[in-house]
């Protein structure tokens, strides 16, 4: 995983519970990088998880809220460093259809080796959309976070749940967004 | 005093507990940085890499764009309609270009000497096509101009004495031309050498040049052919139009004796007619002779002694005689002006421009002549008139068409029979039948009627060429010839005329 996400994990955790948290988290996880991050590097998305385990349990929240809470964060953190055209959507599924044929292409030019998920849009109504997740890291509730943080962005509020979801039992993963 | 130090002991542990927070930080900012210098200088290397590689592609592709650039160039004059001296001209000034010469050359030779060509055989990108008889004479003495062989590839061949010159090399291929003839093509170089990977090229673009001159060769013989062609289409034409000519006389020679018949049967009935008519002169002059001797015995001459001098000759019978022999005389002409006409329009030989006709027309001058041939046991049912449409046509050509197929006709019915001329209309064509009571002919006779010297008449009577010759006017007439007979029944003949609009 890009450098960039564990810099902003590591500000995220800061932002929330402060540095002697963060240097506890590190000592604790005792990580190949030694927590060491940068944003021009890629680490072991592991040590990310790693990471989040350790924050759930000792702040007693789950996993997923803790992906949930972080991605919703970090959305606002990239949506403002994102180059221009990206800030030209004013709607959640605009933007969500936006996301491979526009977003996917400016992350591939910067980094050709960046893993990006894939979206596969099965239904769309006035108020809900629903689109399988396929993706090898099987990160949908980091992008549950995100939809959230990108609703925010819009000035819209959404419900976002999952169908199906591989974590849970599911052959795939299926993401529905409602605006409500 | 005690609680002030407690606090102060607490706060140096803050303290140090801070520090050691802070500079585990630092520790792993510094550790960060460190990574993040060498992942930029690893990418600053990257980039070197890639610049570096990014221009050696560059200048291969410009060395292939040249290449193809250059082989393009030179197989599109070689394939173009270009004459042959502009194809190597081109040829040479690409290939100068290509090859980084200074100077390219043509010059022909024939057994080892060189062949009086164009004065300007020396191109440069600067001067353009110019002569420079020096750098000529240093050319010719570094090729081997007397091999009668043609070379196998490019050749590059080091430069001695010339040292005012500064010449390295030269460069130079040949080609058979025509005649035994060998062309060469030359390039003068300061270097020594030429670059080794121009040859695989330049080895296309000799394969191409070689084959665009073996066209243009193949080109000019063909025309050659082509010429011969003509003139031998040209001659058989008039041999043609020669045969069709004696044809036509030789069915005049078979005719001749009718048509003296013809000629002379007025001729005689008109010499007749002016004997008497001489006669009847003879009598006006003896009625006039005594008229004057009445005038002269009595000095007058009354109405009774006039009737009896007229009644003495028979001038009423004279009179009315002499008109009708007269008109008997016209008419007489008449018949010899249009045997002659008929003759004059049927021996014209005829240069094929077809106009507007009328087959009624024809078919009349053509019974006309041919007349002669048919005797009183024959019937003649003419059933041709105005109504027929027209044709375009070669009148004398025709009527010679017709003409046979009415000799044949009466031929075939020596003993006695009728003729019958009729036209039907269909699909913008006029079909003329031209139908006989005769002999008729079986399938072997049927299949040969048209075949040159191909006749049923006897030795001497017939050339064989009639129907053969007819044939071929026909053709040129687009006219489609069907054949029906029944031995024993009679023959007709259809000929299919496309309607003039």
């Amino acid at each position: 995983m890009k450098g960039i996400v564990f810099v902003k994990f590591n500000e995220f955790i800061e932002e929330l519970w402060g540095e002697e948290f963060w240097d506890e988290l590190l000592n604790e996880a005792d990580l190949p990088s030694e927590g060491a991050f940068t944003s021009v590097v890629t680490y072991d998305d592991q040590e990310l998880f790693i990471l989040i385990g350790l924050v759930a349990d000792r702040q007693n929240i789950s996993v997923r809220d803790a992906q949930f809470a972080f991605c919703k964060w970090v959305f606002k953190e990239f949506y403002n460093s994102a180059p221009a055209g990206a800030h030209d959507f004013e709607d959640v599924f605009e933007f969500l259809y936006a996301v491979q044929g526009f977003i996917h292409v400016e992350v591939k030019k910067l980094n050709p080796n960046a893993l990006v998920p894939e979206f596969k849009f099965l239904s769309e109504t006035s108020n809900k959309l629903s689109f399988h997740y396929i993706s090898p890291r099987k990160l949908c509730f980091f992008c549950e976070g995100i939809v959230h943080g990108l609703a925010e962005q819009m000035g819209q509020a959404v419900n976002v749940s999952q169908s199906e979801c591989e974590h849970e039992g599911g052959q795939r993963c299926v993401l529905v967004v409602e605006k409500v | 005093m005690g609680k002030l130090v407690l606090s102060e002991i607490k706060s140096v542990e803050e303290l140090q507990k801070r520090i050691s927070l802070l500079e585990g930080k630092a520790a792993r900012e510094k550790k960060a940085r460190n990574i993040a210098e060498n992942q930029l200088e690893r990418y600053s290397l990257e980039v070197y890499q890639t610049e570096q590689s990014l221009k050696k592609a560059l200048a291969f592709a410009t060395k292939k764009q040249l290449e193809l650039e250059y082989l393009s160039k030179a197989s599109m004059g070689d394939a173009s309609e270009l004459p042959l001296s502009e194809m190597i001209s081109n040829m040479i000034e690409l290939t100068c270009e290509y090859c980084a010469a200074q100077y390219g050359f043509y010059l022909v030779t024939k057994n080892g000497v060189e062949v009086e060509g164009t004065l300007d055989n020396t191109w440069s990108k600067e001067l353009g096509w110019q002569c420079q008889s020096e750098l000529q004479k240093l050319v010719n003495a570094n090729l081997p101009l007397s091999e009668a062989d043609v070379l196998e590839s490019w050749i590059v061949s080091t430069l001695s004495d010339n040292d005012a010159m500064h010449f390295g090399c030269v460069l130079y291929m040949n080609f058979a031309l025509s005649g035994g003839k060998i062309g060469w093509l030359a390039f003068l170089n300061k270097k020594e050498s030429f670059d080794e990977g121009i040859f695989p090229i330049l080895a296309t673009a000799r394969d191409d040049l070689n084959s665009g001159i073996r066209r243009r060769l193949t080109d000019i013989h063909i025309l050659e052919r082509n010429v011969q062609l003509q003139e031998s289409v040209y001659n058989l034409e008039i041999a043609k139009r020669q045969l069709i000519q004696s044809e036509k006389m030789a069915s005049l020679g078979q005719l001749a004796a009718g048509v003296a018949h013809e000629i002379n049967n007025p001729l005689a009935f008109i010499r007749s007619n002016m004997q008497v008519l001489k006669e009847y002169i003879i009598d006006y002059k003896n009625l006039h002779d005594d008229i004057k001797s009445e005038l002269a015995a009595h000095n007058n001459l009354d109405k009774s002694s006039f009737i009896t001098l007229c009644e003495k000759v028979d001038l009423t019978y004279i009179h009315e005689d002499s008109v009708a022999l007269l008109i008997s005389n016209i008419e007489g002409l008449n018949r010899v002006r249009d045997i002659v006409e008929n003759l004059k329009s049927f021996s014209h030989a005829g240069d094929a421009k077809l106009i507007q006709i009328s087959l009624n027309k024809c078919v009349d001058a053509a019974l006309r002549i041919a007349g002669s041939v048919f005797k009183y046991e024959h019937q003649i049912d003419n059933q041709m008139n105005n109504s027929s449409p027209l044709v375009l046509g070669d009148l004398g050509q025709l009527q010679q068409v017709f003409m046979n197929l009415f000799i044949n006709a009466a031929y075939a019915m020596q003993g006695g029979g009728k003729l019958s001329i009729w036209h039907t209309e269909e699909n913008q064509r006029v079909i003329i039948h031209v139908k006989d009571t005769g002999c008729g002919m079986n399938e072997e006779t049927i299949s040969k009627l048209f075949t040159p010297f191909f006749t049923t008449k006897p030795v001497g009577v017939a050339t064989g060429l009639g129907l053969s010759v007819s044939y071929v006017i026909l053709e040129a007439h687009k006219v489609q010839v069907t054949v029906d007979s029944e031995i024993g029944l009679g023959t007709t003949f259809n000929l299919s005329f496309p309607v003039s609009i």
